[in-house]
């Protein structure tokens, strides 16, 4: 086995690294994927179905949040919170820097984290959007937009993510860091319920912080009239997923 | 590229500093040669893993140059991750892997179409006699086994330069026998092996050439015949003593003394050889020692000089 003289470069050495990469990927976490996605799609439907269970009668208002937001929970859990504290066990278990001197370009390991997290969150999205439009009478019309939505926030949350795993040195940091973020997203973020229901302040916050322009993304694509100013929330959510990609690109070509 | 290339490595007065005062690596230099197998020794935090991460791309030195042919590794660290394989000494992360798995992907992944990764998986599957692993998931390899095939995913489709730190631990003695001949093979193939070991009397019959670096810097570089040259004349006496003695009074043709644990090695002129036995043979009949032998002196008994201290606890050192 004579080793190459020549260096791989080119959109077909993108490709198959991108694939190659991905099998890797989807294959390290064979044991856990069918459990994540069903533990994802049981707590996304079983969401919808607890609010009702526990309030009796919901208002049409508050099941139309609960029932379009809990989309937006399902897509960036996985991106946000678990794929950061998979590449901390990496750190903890010392395996991080065999996998960053395998010799593929640093993106296609980012795009397999994004397409890994599409299909978790998926099926998991699906499953929810069908319990809600099954047990509420909601005036859901999904378009077309629907895709570049979905798409948009997984790209987005699980680029946050992985470039804050990645600039993140101490993996216990990352992890506590990620513990946070999903109780902001649950609990003090607009997107299971209206932006007016939070003190002014936090509102304010919001309009600038990636949670409630993917909530309101995800909304006006499957609803008419529930969202006044979605041009606004894909330009705040662009720009989250444009700095996030600068900021992996950073943190991944840099070297200590 | 033209054949005619040459493929040495060259590290060269490579610098790197932490936190603006460990000096991990101190103006280190070494050469590594295409089919050479080369041994980096020295003891905890001597530097070695570093100097690999600057190797492989994953840190860059605060000086100095590391280059692989024409391609310089520091400025361009896609190259480097192309042009070398790496074993770290933590296991390889392949527990929800079956072996097969595990190495033809990572064949995959360093670019060789699936024709030629499988045809190199079954060939080294082979050579190390892994056959009933072959479809095990990696959560169920004992610690040998699956230190094994995180050798066959780093050489499985090998890059100009291997990188192997603590390839045989926790491997047994037979297949540590078929992992070295895997080695050679990868060295008359044309690649160069860099391995990285505290084992030296395991590197001492594997390596062409070794470095002993410690505190960030070579200490010695050579053959080991060349190592322990400064040697010649002189054997080691070693003692075996009895649980709970102490060191004994040394005689006066005990030139060095080293203690671990129960072992007391010693080191001798040849020509006081039989004054040595005679010396050996009391402490015996006196129940103080319980065997002795009596050898030429290893590349260990260098290696020991040079880092200066012993890594083992309980230890004394006295040169």
């Amino acid at each position: 086995m004579t080793p190459s003289a020549t260096l791989r470069s080119g959109p077909s050495y993108w490709w198959r690294s991108y694939l190659a990469i991905l099998r890797w990927d989807l294959t390290g976490l064979r044991m856990v994927l069918p459990i994540t996605v069903l533990v994802l799609s049981l707590a996304g439907a079983g969401f919808v179905l607890a609010v009702d269970l526990f309030f009796g009668q919901v208002p049409d208002k508050a099941a139309l949040y609960v029932c379009t937001g809990v989309l937006v929970v399902t897509l960036v859990t996985i991106g946000m919170v678990l794929a950061p504290q998979l590449i901390a066990q990496q750190k903890i278990e010392k395996t991080y820097d065999f996998l960053w001197s395998l010799p593929v370009p640093r993106t296609t390991a980012a795009f397999s984290w994004v397409t890994t997290n599409l299909v978790i969150s998926l099926p998991a999205m699906a499953l929810a959007l069908a319990v809600a439009m099954l047990r509420y009478d909601l005036p859901l019309h999904l378009t077309p937009m629907l895709l570049p939505a979905v798409l948009l926030v997984v790209f987005t949350g699980t680029m946050i993510g992985y470039g804050l795993a990645h600039a993140v040195s101490q993996p216990m940091v990352t992890i506590a860091i990620s513990q946070v973020l999903i109780f902001l997203i649950i609990g003090f973020s607009p997107i299971n319920f209206p932006a007016d229901q939070l003190p002014g302040w936090l509102a304010s916050v919001h309009q600038w912080l990636p949670f409630a322009p993917m909530a309101d993304v995800i909304r006006a694509s499957i609803t008419v009239g529930v969202v006044p100013d979605v041009a606004r929330s894909y330009l705040v959510l662009g720009a989250w997923a444009a700095a996030s990609v600068t900021l992996t690109a950073v943190v991944l070509g840099r070297r200590k | 590229m033209p054949n005619s290339v040459d493929w040495t490595l060259r590290v060269n007065e490579v610098t790197k500093v932490f936190n603006n005062k460990v000096r991990a690596n101190d103006g280190l230099s070494l050469h590594v040669e295409p089919g050479e197998v080369y041994g980096l020794l020295g003891p905890n935090g001597a530097g070695k893993t570093t100097l690999v991460k600057q190797i492989i791309g994953l840190l860059k030195p605060d000086g100095g140059s590391i280059t692989l042919g024409p391609h310089d590794l520091v400025a361009d660290p896609d190259a480097a991750r192309q042009l070398c394989s790496y074993l770290p000494q933590a296991q390889m992360p392949i527990n929800s892997f079956r072996s097969r798995e595990a190495i033809e992907i990572t064949g995959m992944i360093r670019g060789a179409d699936s024709a030629t990764v499988k045809r190199r998986c079954n060939e080294l599957i082979e050579a190390l006699e892994l056959e009933e692993w072959r479809n095990t998931y990696g959560a169920r390899l004992s610690g040998g086994v699956k230190r094994l095939i995180g050798f066959v995913m780093a050489t499985v489709i090998p890059g100009r330069i291997v990188i192997l730190d603590e390839p045989t631990n926790d491997v047994d003695p037979l297949r540590r026998r078929l992992l070295w001949e895997q080695v050679r093979r990868l060295g008359e193939q044309g690649v160069a092996v860099l391995l990285v070991t505290h084992n030296v009397i395991e590197a001492e019959k594997a390596v062409d050439r070794l470095a002993i670096i410690d505190q960030g810097r070579l200490l010695a570089e050579g053959t080991p015949s060349s190592m322990k040259s400064a040697d010649r004349g002189r054997l080691r006496l070693q003692l075996k003593m009895a649980p709970g003695r102490s060191t004994p009074d040394l005689p006066p043709l005990v030139q060095e003394h080293t203690r671990v644990g129960n072992s007391l090695m010693t080191v001798i002129n040849e020509a006081e050889a039989a004054h040595g036995i005679g010396w050996a043979q009391e402490l015996v009949g006196l129940g103080v020692a319980e065997e002795y032998a009596l050898g030429s002196t290893t590349l260990e008994d260098v290696y020991i000089r040079m880092t200066g201290d012993i890594e083992a606890s309980g230890s004394v050192t006295a040169p």
